[in-house]
């Protein structure tokens, strides 16, 4: 299958040109960024032949996209391609707007091309055997959970499209937001209510707190964060006991406490009898979409399931009230004289 | 600060701040913002350092400061320039070549803009080894014998000659230990190091802190680009040491700190961390542990690698960050490719006991610099500037704290 790469940032470089250039199935034919240099020198690297500054020249040469550009151009760009029937891998976020993601279901529909969404941890074995421990019910009816994600981020950014509202479309909730929300959504099903508090101050949120419900009636603390270190990971608490995983991590521990005893049941999931990395979810990812579309089967995450978090994060966007951090408000002034001080500051 | 103190005096002024991804840097860029809402715009190297300024109403400008090109681009058109840059990274040879260099530029840069306000962010270590006693400007400016003090030093020297000749109305503040919310060297740094280790109080920790909380100096920095008389003199700033009777002592900063991890259930009793040594104690210490610093090192690394290793590359904490940094700080160059190799990826775990927790060397420096009690004064900040720390140093830690637990530096929750 001949594939195009449409957007030529980190995350092509890092991670889709390797499970490209490793798969039997695709290949890259084409490499595409407005920035032609950016895409020659990776074409160079990963022996691509043809590199084009817009993606209406590869057109009719190739059969599929991955879509990996500024989040407010994945709805227009990856639209336009499905409408002309080329299969899209589209990274997430899926796009800015449920209305956007409507979009571009619409234009998959009309053509019949297949519309994937990169939610890569969806691929993780962990994210598997945790929604198999919870419908198993080993922790008992669940009483809450609480999910904490931080990282602050080293991740080296080709551009710098995720510090601006008009191209990024929204902050951590969208940015790193969207991954653990689309966990919580596979595992804990469709959610219903929603609180939203973040730190935006006239920009993009950088810290957000979630309280969260689910139609299950399951109810817990989302916190999601890219200026702190936090656990990264997510906490069931059930009646009968506690199941953690880790949600940062393609090889995360998992951790069941049963019965209030201390002994805990610590390992991990693992398919392939080693630690899993980023690099086999994404080969998992490439291998699924291509598959999906040899057998005209829906993807593993379609746009159908892609929208689920956009339409929670939306939700988010719409209710956010300021989170409370006392540190940030203008400062007050202390007043000396009650403090034995001299009531004029000292003068030589 | 209210916003009526500078009487509007910044609003719609368009200001650049460089060293916004920092510490005293960032939270500049929020007051003016959002408090005085100034048009902010900001020169930052990296995307990722920006995360936290993207959340503010600031144009956000890439570039490095010792290009000229760049800081030409981000100084058109400003009204007033803050200069908070310095060397962060790298070598300590090229940290300095950014204090020396960054700052030369930032100059040209803000002179052939025009701009009418040029506020250069210095540090007390420009004296040199300070004195006992009382000490204001008119202390003469010394080497200090390492690679940031001394680039600072010749920073200052360059940002003074640019307001001597007339070329720039520049503004020098000379911090002390600044601290409080996102701080390094005197909040998270003290704060890993008290996880990990036990702290040496020289001479009982009787030297004097000079202690300010970010805000203060936020303040004084916001009063030094307005008022008039400000131009080409340099103040210092320090906390309110100098309206009190009593000075803080490095015991106070340090308890308070070591206070924190206590009351966040870290398992250890504030004293039980602190070790008073009088200086000729702390130089054996030193001395006897310098030898034996790869296996103190494995100590810390010990204390610091839990059970469970980051598989996620990308990760590194703040606190890890912050020991690395405070490593980098105690022990000789040499050892630090070892430290950055045998620390390569790993998570904090839980502290380690009371007795168990290695005993921090100090170097002969560090030991000097904390056994001196200087008490810095900020008359001439508070004549000419109108400066008042608002800040004791009950209420800056209250907040401190309240942000570390926050920022997960007091143990995972």
């Amino acid at each position: 299958m001949r594939i195009a790469v449409v957007g030529c940032g980190a995350i092509a470089e890092l991670q889709h040109l390797p499970a490209l250039a490793a798969s039997r199935a695709a290949r890259a034919t084409a490499l595409v960024d407005r920035d032609l240099s950016r895409a020659r020198s990776l074409a160079r690297r990963w022996g691509v032949a043809r590199v084009a500054a817009d993606v209406g020249e590869v057109l009719g040469e190739v059969d599929a996209a991955i879509v990996a550009l500024p989040n407010h151009l994945h709805a227009p760009v990856a639209g336009e391609l499905l409408r002309r029937g080329v299969h899209v891998l589209v990274e997430k976020p899926m796009a800015p707007t449920v209305a956007e993601c409507d979009a571009m279901i619409a234009a998959a529909a009309s053509s019949g091309a297949t519309l994937a969404v990169g939610l890569e941890f969806r691929f993780f074995d962990s994210t598997d055997v945790v929604r198999e421990l919870l419908a198993a019910g080993l922790v008992g009816p669940l009483a809450g959970f609480d999910l904490r994600q931080g990282v602050i981020p080293r991740w080296p950014f080709a551009s710098d499209f995720v510090l601006r509202k008009e191209t990024a479309g929204g902050g951590v909730l969208l940015d790193y937001g969207v991954h653990v929300l689309d966990l919580l959504l596979c595992w804990l099903g469709d959610w219903r209510t929603v609180e939203c508090r973040d730190d935006a101050r006239g920009g993009l949120e950088s810290d957000v707190e979630l309280d969260l419900t689910f139609a299950s009636g399951v109810a817990g603390k989302v916190e999601v964060s890219r200026t702190r270190n936090l656990r990264n990971s997510c906490r069931f608490t059930g009646e009968g006991g506690v199941l953690e995983v880790g949600v940062w991590d393609p090889d995360p521990e998992v951790t069941l406490r049963i019965g209030g005893r201390k002994a805990e049941l610590a390992g991990r999931a693992r398919s392939g009898g080693r630690a899993m990395t980023f690099g086999d979810a994404f080969t998992r990812q490439l291998d699924d979409f291509v598959t999906a579309v040899r057998e005209g089967r829906p993807p593993r995450v379609p746009g159908s399931e892609g929208r689920r978090a956009i339409a929670l994060v939306e939700a988010c966007y719409a209710r956010r009230r300021s989170l409370d951090l006392p540190w940030d408000a203008p400062p007050e002034l202390t007043d000396w004289s009650e403090r034995g001080a001299s009531s004029a500051p000292v003068e030589r | 600060m209210s916003e009526g103190l500078l009487g509007g005096a910044l609003a719609g002024r368009r200001v650049l701040v460089t060293g916004a991804s920092g510490f005293i840097g960032g939270r500049l860029a929020e007051r003016l913002a959002i408090d005085h809402r100034a048009r902010v715009r900001v020169l930052v190297r990296g995307v990722a350092g920006a995360a936290r300024l993207a959340r503010l109403p600031v144009e956000i400008v890439r570039g490095d400061v010792t290009d000229g090109a760049a800081v030409a681009a981000a100084a058109a058109g400003c009204d007033v320039v803050f200069h908070c840059a310095y060397g962060t990274s790298g070598s300590q040879r090229h940290r300095a070549f950014v204090n020396r260099a960054g700052t030369r530029r930032i100059l040209e840069g803000a002179s052939a803009a025009k701009v009418g306000r040029f506020v250069h962010l210095s540090t007390l270590m420009v004296y040199g080894r300070t004195a006992d006693g009382d000490l204001d400007e008119t202390a003469p400016r010394r080497r200090f014998g390492n690679a940031y003090s001394d680039s600072k030093l010749d920073a200052e020297r360059e940002a003074m000659s640019w307001a001597r000749e007339g070329r720039l109305a520049v503004t020098v503040l000379q911090p002390t230990a600044v601290y409080g919310p996102w701080g390094g060297v005197w909040t998270a740094q003290p704060l890993a190091a008290l996880r990990a280790g036990r702290w040496v109080l020289v001479d009982g920790g009787a030297g004097f802190a000079n202690a300010v909380y970010v805000d203060d100096l936020v303040s004084a920095m916001l009063l030094a680009s307005v008022r008039d008389q400000a131009v080409g003199e340099a103040f210092l700033v320090s906390g309110p040491e100098s309206l009190v009777p009593k000075a803080t002592t490095w015991r106070e900063l340090y308890t308070h700190f070591a206070s924190m991890h206590e009351r966040a259930g870290a398992g250890f009793r504030a004293a039980e961390r602190l070790v008073p040594m009088s200086a000729e104690e702390a130089l054996a210490h030193w001395k006897s542990h310098r030898r034996a610093v790869p296996r103190l090192h494995r100590e810390i690394a010990g204390a610091l690698v839990g059970a469970r290793p980051v598989r996620d590359r990308l990760m590194a904490t703040r606190e890890l960050l912050a020991l690395r940094e405070l490593a980098s700080a105690l022990l000789p160059e040499r050892w630090q490719q070892r430290i950055k190799a045998r620390m390569g990826a790993t998570a904090v775990g839980a502290p380690p006991a009371p007795d168990e927790a290695p005993i921090l060397p100090l170097s002969p420096d560090l030991i000097g610099f904390f056994a001196a009690r200087t008490r810095v004064r900020i008359d001439k900040a508070s004549r000419l500037l109108g400066y008042r720390p608002g800040f004791s140093l009950e209420r800056g830690m209250e907040l401190t704290e309240q942000w570390a637990r926050w920022a997960d530096l007091l143990g995972t929750s």
